[in-house]
């Protein structure tokens, strides 16, 4: 038995480390063809570190103000995902309040309406939203982007869920020393939110800088787009591959922010599942 | 009466937003699809033309889109979920594995990919598949133009989309492992079970709900599929990654007159393909549980 356990443990290590390193190569291309000059790359070929290190590549993207303004790109991003996540965690945390704490009729009813309409497949609303956007006069701006996504019920039902696991002790009491609901709610139950807000708000920063078929359809101005819809035309502007060491530090740049996050939140991402233990099973 | 409108407060801004943003555009968008349309101007009905057109002209380029978008979305669900499902459970049990050191790390390499964007995901996979500067060129002396020669065409959609996908179920995964009984390994051990043994007839029916759920959810996930063919070839070669969400995009946001109404009826009906196979799914497979 010992033996099986050590043998199986080695397919395990021969797996894992086959996967890692498939999954991490990538990444360490991408990085490195970034600092290699296009001399190289088309006379030597693939290498996974530089012969010599150069710095032009990104020299060259960032003062492109024109064609491919790319921090205008990681600009708007970052207001449109740093804004988006604010303004979700404002809107899941009301409403989670109201759909597990406060009791008016036919809460329970209008609460599940809703979510049964959000699991109808998204892609029948895709083209009358862009209708709405354009009604609204947002085609072409920030809010396209930050405005549409805090309709969503996921996050909602996560806080509602999370919510109806927290005693109602504590926001009873302030109750009884005369709290209104909105003191209750800003000074009680906001801070016991906290775990799952934290989770709910990376994913969105995560979700919104990712999207991209939405800014595909409603930017056309270079000058607006985020970074996601930018580099789609990237293999026009850099050539197809004649200007690699550009095309990658381009796509390194757009990585940057949310491994950034992702290091210094490690935890929450992994965690996050333990929220809805529903799926855990 | 002030008790009353309260409530309305915490939940009603989120109440006008699912409105204007999700309840009235899924219900315009069915509309749409009985009329011609070109974005701009009024719709004009035209019963159920648009869904004749699609499903049974076969003169029409509509039918021919739209019939060649299912079939490759359906391609791609085919290829990509049981492979979503597979190598991410595989991975987990191997990160279960008592005896493995450095899981947080694996772990972390496993799921990063899933926090980049297609578009920058698939300027560094392109390199990677290049004829002459890329790793298939140049190590595994290749001489295929990947993204314009099938089969290799799916191959590298695939690979990028398990690459990107892997991550979230993955993590599902492990929290389900962690939270299976240990005595019934141990019982299986005395009765002296192996590891196969062991994982067909205790791990996977003790994650069964969570298997449930990552299959229907990576399933409706994948019928959306669009980043991955616009980018990696753009639906070539000669059409055969075009999958429908890219038909839909075009008809409705492309070059020339918007054709929205032919869109939204091409949207409608991915829509319910997508409900149907959701709905098949759970029946299925909640019914094989027991």
């Amino acid at each position: 038995m010992v033996k099986s356990f050590s043998i199986s443990k080695y397919v395990a290590y021969t797996f894992l480390v086959l996967m890692c390193v498939i999954w991490v190569i990538p990444v360490i291309f991408g990085i490195s063809t970034s600092f290699r000059s296009q001399t190289e790359v088309v006379s030597t070929g693939f290498r996974l570190i530089p012969e010599t290190w150069v710095i032009e590549n990104y020299i060259t993207i960032l003062t492109n103000t024109s064609t491919a303004p790319i921090m205008r790109w990681l600009i708007n991003s970052v207001f449109i995902a740093t804004a988006h996540t604010f303004l979700v965690i404002v809107v899941i945390s009301l409403t989670g309040y109201g759909y597990s704490r406060m009791k008016f009729k036919g809460r329970n009813l209008l609460f599940f309406t809703l979510l049964g309409i959000s699991f109808f497949p998204g892609v029948v609303n895709l083209i009358p939203s862009y209708k709405i956007i354009d009604t609204l006069g947002w085609v072409n701006t920030s809010w396209a982007m930050i405005i549409p996504g805090l309709a969503g019920m996921g996050n909602i039902f996560l806080v509602r869920q999370f919510m109806l696991g927290v005693p109602h002790e504590f926001d009873e009491s302030a109750r009884v020393d005369g709290a209104g609901d909105f003191k209750i709610y800003f000074s009680i139950i906001l801070p016991l939110m906290k775990p799952v807000l934290i989770v709910c708000g990376l994913f969105s920063f995560i979700g919104s800088w990712n999207d991209f078929l939405w800014p595909v359809i409603v930017y056309t101005d270079v000058e607006k787009m985020p970074i996601t819809a930018g580099l789609l035309l990237l293999q026009d502007i850099y050539g197809n591959y004649r200007m690699i060491g550009q095309l990658m530090g381009s796509a390194i740049l757009a990585i940057i922010p949310t491994l950034l996050l992702f290091s210094f939140a490690q935890k929450y991402f992994i965690q996050s599942i333990n929220l809805n233990s529903g799926i855990k099973g | 009466m002030k008790k009353a409108i309260l409530p309305y407060f915490f939940v009603g801004p989120h109440l006008i937003l699912f409105i204007v943003f999700i309840l009235l555009p899924t219900i315009y968008g069915i509309y749409a699809s009985f009329t011609q349309w070109n974005l701009m101007n009024e719709p004009n009905w035209v019963g159920l033309n648009n869904y004749k057109t699609i499903l049974f002209n076969t003169e029409s380029t509509f039918h021919v889109q739209f019939w060649n978008g299912l079939k490759n979305t359906l391609l791609f669900v085919l290829f990509s979920v049981p492979l979503l499902i597979v190598i991410p459970l595989l991975a987990a049990v191997a990160l279960h594995h008592k005896r493995v050191k450095g899981k947080g790390v694996m772990q972390a390499i496993l799921y990063v990919p899933g926090l980049i964007s297609i578009s920058a995901a698939a300027l560094i996979w392109l390199l990677i598949f290049n004829k002459q500067l890329g790793i298939t060129g140049n190590i595994f002396n290749s001489a295929v133009a990947w993204a314009t020669t099938q089969p290799y065409a799916w191959i590298i959609i695939i690979v990028i989309t398990v690459w990107g996908g892997l991550g979230g179920n993955l993590i599902i995964y492990r929290a389900s492992l962690a939270g299976v009984a240990q005595d019934l390994y141990e019982a299986a051990d005395i009765d002296g079970a192996g590891p196969f043994r062991k994982f067909f007839s205790i791990t996977l029916p003790s994650i069964n709900f969570p298997l449930i759920y990552t299959f229907v959810m990576t399933t409706a996930g994948a019928f959306n599929v669009f980043g991955q063919p616009l980018m990696m070839t753009d639906g070539g070669p000669q059409q055969s990654t075009h999958v429908l969400m890219m038909y839909i995009r075009s008809l409705a946001f492309g070059h020339g007159e918007s054709i929205a109404g032919m869109a939204s009826a091409m949207a409608v009906l991915l829509g319910v393909v997508i409900l149907i196979i959701s709905a098949l799914q759970y029946y299925v497979m909640s019914r094989n549980a027991r």
